[in-house]
């Protein structure tokens, strides 16, 4: 049911929660928009949250790729960050140690390569034993790829970080040079407090184009997967392995691809963020990325892609919001509150909403079987309201 | 007349001296029977009697210490699981196994095999193929629900259902994945005397319809009713075979039921 064809029909279809989501960010994008129409918010680094918010929804989508839709537990969500990160800058960066200076195009492309490479690595072995073992070899990876990027100097220059890393756009036609021919714009809506749309503005407008396009190409994709047979194997691996194997799936072969497919979503996340940041270091290899990207997946709600994408914004709002609390006079010193409130919220959905804000509720089947040839009779409005009906107590 | 040793001229299912030992205790003791196409066999035996194994012995669960297994004339011994059930044989389980999220004729979907939706690549090349699949997988699910009796439960969360309609939906699905074999784990444990019946009959009917079933069950009264021939297991070996009438009158399957053993 789309929102163009009857409005109505497809806001009556909200369960509430979803009601709920869309409601709060609404008022959240109405109050960004006028933080930044007064300069309270400056523009560019609003875009710059974007991308953030972006990167983390990547992130939480890869890991709902491998945990929500199969049951896969990866703890190594940093270290496919970090060789997305470390492969493009690596090929484009001015101060690589190794190639360096290659178009950004060759950088993602060796960021994807790697990172394939990495997931069948670690996943030819564990992924046919039982799922504890991943999750341990996982955790060991993350640490391995950290260490390798710390100490190798000759291959990542080490603790020193790569620098000279271009935007994902140089080098193309009209996308370079688009910043620097943007005009200054000069916009007064309250007197006294202009807002100022500068190069840099235009710059992070185009990494947000960059990041739209990252997560707007991985939602797709995931969408169409997880209402697919495919995806439904993938369900059915995560509640019952066996079942699966009984009916005459090839549950490792499934397995893998949904782990290759998430790791390589990962890296994409890394890719963006190294051109958005222009410099990487070997902290961006710190595990509390994975545990970001887990919290993200598990308050989204585990199998669900908006969640994953809601979990992500989540994330970057409690991250940079704490930033803001400075502003207020507080006894104490906010920036540690920042991993307290995370862990505040964690405990409070577990407690009140343990499948997640936004669980998966659709009934997932090829849509165009559900509502062409097959069963008119069965509306699959129907079928949504008797389960979003037992889901929200 | 002991061993399995009935003559079968067309065997959908044969399996030959298969072993399996867990630490010193022999689960399996060179089995051997075979099961003849468009039959129900019965398979019994005492508690600790080894059928569990046996099945996951066949179906590709636990890897053989010795002894073959043939599907339509194929050794699948040391196969993969799903690989024996791409050879037609299916199993099902004793415990029904939940699939959390989905609803019953979603989770019925999972059984047809080789559906071209489960190729990650389709999905994106050829989406129209996939449509045409799941429409026709769609449509064969909710006949066979129909036929089971239990299409009002179509859109019903599937971890919603009592454990017998768990039951009836784990047969309709491994109906779906068009088994000439079907081995079935303990098909009415727990399941109330109504639903008993009514997978007797549904039982009965695929049966006339053309799939081969091999079955455990504990229920003396379901299993001598629906099944002909038996075979009995006793400590992991073949104790006998026969109508349910020569099963229930032989010395040697009281006793090992009794436990006498000494």
């Amino acid at each position: 049911m789309s929102l163009l064809d009857d409005p109505k029909a497809a806001f009556a279809d909200l369960s509430r929660p979803e009601g709920w989501v869309l409601g709060v960010s609404v008022a959240f994008v109405l109050f960004l928009f006028v933080a930044m129409l007064t300069g309270a918010l400056g523009p560019t680094y609003f875009l710059f949250l974007v991308g953030l918010a972006g990167m983390y929804a990547l992130l939480s989508f890869g890991l709902n790729a491998q945990w929500g839709f199969t049951g896969l537990i990866n703890f190594s969500v940093a270290a496919f960050f970090g060789i997305g990160a470390y492969g493009t800058a690596l090929m484009t960066a001015s101060g690589s140690p190794i190639a360096g200076g290659f178009s950004p195009l060759v950088g993602l492309a060796v960021a994807l390569v790697v990172a394939l490479a990495l997931a069948l690595l670690i996943g030819i072995p564990t992924l046919r034993l039982r799922a504890d073992y991943l999750a341990i070899a996982s955790l060991g990876l993350a640490e391995v790829v950290r260490l390798i990027v710390l100490n190798e100097r000759w291959l990542t220059n080490g603790s020193a970080g790569l620098r000279g890393i271009p935007g994902f756009f140089d080098g193309w036609p009209v996308l370079s040079t688009f910043p620097e021919a943007m005009p200054g714009l000069r916009l007064e809506v309250i007197p006294g407090s202009p807002v100022i749309l500068e190069t840099a503005f235009w710059q992070a407008s185009l990494n947000v184009l960059l990041v739209l396009a990252f997560a707007g190409a991985a939602y797709f994709v995931l969408r169409r997967a997880h209402r697919s047979p495919w995806g439904r194997v993938l369900r059915t691996i995560r509640s019952d392995e066996d079942l699966a194997r009984a009916l005459g799936k090839n549950t490792y072969s499934f397995k893998m691809q949904s782990f290759v497919l998430g790791s390589l979503i990962m890296a994409l996340a890394g890719v963006f963020y190294a051109h958005l940041n222009l410099y990487v270091g070997p902290g961006d290899l710190d595990p509390i990325t994975t545990f970001y990207a887990w919290v993200a997946v598990i308050l989204g709600g585990s199998g669900s892609n908006r969640g994953a994408l809601f979990g992500g914004i989540v994330i970057v709002t409690i991250r940079e919001g704490t930033r803001f609390l400075n502003d207020v006079a507080l006894p104490i010193d906010p920036a540690p509150l920042r991993l307290l409130l995370i862990g505040v919220v964690i405990v409070a959905v577990m407690r009140y909403r343990p499948q997640g804000v936004l669980p998966p509720q659709r009934e997932l089947i090829w849509p165009s079987a559900v509502g062409g040839g097959g069963t008119p009779e069965t509306p699959d409005s129907g079928v949504r309201e008797r389960k979003g009906g037992g889901d929200d107590e | 007349m002991s061993e399995g040793a009935l003559p079968k001229e067309d065997a959908v299912l044969r399996v030959d001296d298969l072993q399996k030992s867990f630490g010193g205790l022999a689960a399996t003791d060179h089995a051997t029977f075979a099961v003849e196409r468009g039959t129900i066999t019965g398979l019994i035996g005492p508690n600790g009697a080894g059928k569990s194994t046996l099945f996951n012995l066949i179906s590709g669960f636990y890897e053989p210490d010795g002894g073959t297994v043939e599907v339509n004339g194929t050794d699948v011994t040391g196969m993969e699981p799903y690989q024996v059930a791409e050879h037609g044989l299916i199993r099902t389980f004793q415990t029904p196994r939940k699939l959390e999220g989905m609803t019953v004729r979603e989770a019925m979907l999972v059984g047809p095999r080789k559906q071209p939706g489960e190729s990650f690549l389709n999905l994106f090349t050829s989406p129209g193929a996939v449509d045409e699949s799941e429409s026709a997988n769609l449509a064969e699910a909710e006949r066979i629900l129909e036929e089971f009796e239990i299409d009002h439960l179509a859109t019903q969360p599937a971890t919603d259902i009592s454990g017998g309609q768990m039951k009836l939906v784990e047969l309709a699905r491994a109906m779906l994945a068009e088994p000439e074999v079907l081995l079935l784990d303990e098909p009415v444990a727990g399941v109330n005397p109504t639903l008993a019946k009514k997978l007797k009959t549904q039982i009965r009917r695929l049966n006339e319809q053309g799939t081969t079933f091999l079955l455990i069950e504990h229920d003396m009264e379901f299993v001598m009713d629906l099944a002909d021939p038996i075979v009995v297991l006793d400590q992991g070996h073949v104790l006998t075979e026969g109508t349910p009438d020569e099963v229930r009158n032989d010395e040697r399957v009281i006793e090992a039921y009794l436990g006498g053993g000494a």
